[in-house]
């Protein structure tokens, strides 16, 4: 009876948070269609990269290829999430807190930021594609490896832009702060996509797509154990 | 004086390890050979410096060309330049049992007085015309051994295999310095304490502090070594440039707010964040560089190997518990200090 | 932070004259079996722990100055 009872309990549980971060979804979408202006600020933003990369480098060889185009979608991304926390103001940010849980706060930015930063890193590829014709050999791996990228960097810059969110100065304590962290990822990730530029001899790319997932797994941890500590202040 | 007990034990076990670590000598070993490329079918004098041994004319001296591990070449006469200075007339036959391209075979000195060193691949033999009969082995004798402690002779390093107690403990002491901040960052998010936030802030300070201390060391050491002060293919310097520049972060983060408790709650956060996300990173460096001049990484013998022989592990364990004791020591101080600003502002209130 | 950046700014310097000073004279480095290098070392682990301490007793001097006005 009792665990019939806690079931029943615990379900109404998940559908309480699933339903909080679908109506979070909801909204984060409809704020970024109003202000069409910050989404369209990051796409020019990475049209405009790649325009002067190219412009400045005219060919580039594999490697540095594949340097460049995560350095832009790290850029991009951290200009891209900085204002999912910094841009509500401590007031609805306190409403938002008396109506929801924590969890379903931090977990529907990540969703939307991945999502986000899924269509920033495509859009780059693409451009890429187009102003020099694509290195990539094998396919599948590297859109692997932007699916993870984006998955890595939203969780950790959505976490640090909500300590950043808190002080003054958010925008350059972001580059500061997600820097660092954000560095195991970064490092992970061109290693896989320079594999799948067929830079480097393919062994136990299994175990590195491993260990990205186990840092993302470890990085939401963080966020979830953590977040609830910097959210009402 | 009892209460004060680790505090002795940390400044005796630095000042140990200064004292050994300067004292005991290096074993001798051979600084260079000339000439080093040899031909077939000629005779050669070879002149030998050597560090840390002192020659006479009393003792006598052999020299060998070790070719493997059953044969090798003895010097035919031997000579005393000078203290440390050699020259070992040896006639080179036109063939050698090991007979390879390119290799390099190692010269081995042995006498009384300073025990019997070697230096690895320092010969290298080229042959014109093989000779097979006119072999004679004289494999290497019954070789002295001294009784006197010593650390061992690495080329390139020199005297500067000292280094070990003095730069490498630094990193070990960071280390164990931010772990203990971390989990006082934790313990401050559970009991809002502020004076356990002090205890976070001065830890970190002393940690950023043996940070540098490290970093600075280690690239004097780099240059003497390896010719640059930094490398970018070095991961260890990486990792430690990546620590360093979390806790500037963090002191950055600190300092851009004015509320205390707000400060001490989301800096407390951040280093703990910090701190999970760089656990990964212990995996991903093995995958993603395989060069290290560092030992341990990529081909260089681990320590436990070669690298830190029996003599070394007594002056180098002593030298890291101390120095950790010397940075919990600093740390200790610093928050007292705080603690002592932040009461006095308490009773301003 | 102001304490930290003028312990920062001074090991930099102390040890940029240092480095000058060593690139000369790789020669006798060289001679001496590099104990120079160990030398450095040493000293600047020493200069670093001396400026912690110099950057602790101007906070002690500061609360004691305090104490001095409050009483």
């Amino acid at each position: 009876m009792f665990l019939v009872m806690k079931n029943i309990f615990l379900h109404l549980q998940c559908m309480n948070l699933g339903t909080e971060i679908l109506v979070l979804l909801k909204k984060e979408l409809v704020l970024e269609w109003r202000q069409k202006y910050a989404i369209s600020g990051i796409l020019l933003y990475v049209l405009s990269t790649v325009f002067i990369v190219f412009v400045s480098a005219r060919e580039l060889d594999p490697s540095t290829w594949n340097s460049f185009f995560w350095i832009i979608i790290l850029f991009a991304s951290v200009n891209a999430i900085t204002k999912s926390f910094v841009q509500e103001g401590g007031n609805r940010q306190l409403y938002y807190y008396s109506l929801v849980s924590p969890l379903a706060v931090i977990i529907s930015k990540i969703v939307y930021n991945v999502g986000l930063l899924l269509l920033i890193s495509i859009l780059t590829f693409f451009t890429f594609g187009l102003f020099s014709g694509s290195p990539v050999q094998d396919l599948n791996q590297f859109w692997l490896a932007i699916f993870l990228g984006s998955l890595g960097f939203s969780i950790t810059f959505t976490f640090i832009s909500a300590i950043a969110s808190k002080s003054n100065n958010s925008a350059t304590l972001m580059a500061i702060l997600g820097f660092p962290v954000v560095i195991p990822i970064l490092l992970m990730l061109i290693k896989l996509s320079s594999s799948a530029l067929g830079l480097e001899t393919k062994g136990n790319i299994d175990n590195d797509i491993l260990i990205l997932i186990g840092i993302d797994f470890l990085l939401v941890g963080m966020s979830i154990i953590l977040f609830p500590f910097l959210w009402r202040d | 004086m009892i209460k004060h007990w680790w505090k002795v034990l940390g400044a005796g076990l630095v000042l140990y390890s200064l004292i050994v670590g300067l004292s005991v000598p290096l074993k001798s070993g051979v600084l260079d050979v000339s000439p080093s490329m040899l031909q077939g079918g000629k005779s050669y004098d070879l002149i030998i410096n050597t560090y840390n041994a002192t020659f006479s004319d009393e003792n006598p001296i052999d020299v060998w060309i070790k070719v493997d591990d059953d044969n090798a070449l003895a010097a035919r006469a031997v000579k005393v330049l000078g203290e440390t200075k050699l020259s070992a007339h040896f006639d080179i036959p036109n063939y050698f049992p090991n007979e390879k391209e390119n290799w390099a075979y190692s010269i081995i000195i042995n006498d009384k007085t300073n025990g019997a060193f070697i230096r690895p691949r320092s010969i290298a033999v080229k042959f014109d015309q093989i000779n097979k009969e006119i072999w004679k082995n004289n494999p290497v004798g019954s070789l002295y051994k001294i009784d006197k402690m010593t650390f061992p002779f690495r080329s390139v390093l020199y005297e500067t295999i000292r280094n070990t107690y003095y730069h490498v403990p630094m990193w070990f002491a960071m280390t164990i310095i931010f772990l203990v901040s971390v989990f006082y960052s934790i313990k401050y998010l559970r009991k809002k304490d502020p004076l356990v936030d002090l205890k976070v802030r001065s830890l970190t300070t002393v940690g950023v502090l043996l940070g540098f201390m490290g970093l600075i060391t280690g690239s004097l050491w780099a240059r003497s070594t390896w010719g640059t002060w930094w490398t970018f293919s070095e991961i260890k310097m990486n990792m430690a440039a990546i620590a360093l520049l979390i806790y500037l972060a963090y002191f950055v983060l600190r300092n851009s707010f004015d509320d205390e408790e707000k400060r001490a709650k989301i800096s407390a956060v951040y280093n703990v964040f910090a701190c999970m996300a760089m656990i990964p990173l212990l995996f991903v460096i093995p995958r993603v560089v395989t060069s290290s001049l560092h030992p341990g990484n990529g081909g260089n013998p681990a320590i436990g190997g070669e690298d830190l022989d029996n003599t070394m592990r007594m002056v180098f364990y002593p030298a890291v518990i101390g120095w950790i004791l010397m940075g919990i020591w600093l740390a200790t101080l610093l928050y007292r200090v705080y603690k002592i600003e932040y009461k006095l502002l308490d009773d301003d209130v | 932070m102001k304490s930290i950046k003028f312990l920062l700014t001074f090991l930099f310097v102390h040890i940029s004259i240092l480095f000058s000073f060593a690139a000369e004279t790789d020669d006798i480095f060289f001679r001496s079996g590099k104990i120079y290098i160990v030398i450095g070392v040493i000293v600047i682990i020493f200069i670093g722990i001396i400026l912690f301490l110099i950057s602790l007793e101007r906070k002690v001097k500061r609360l004691e100055n305090q104490i001095n006005i409050n009483e």
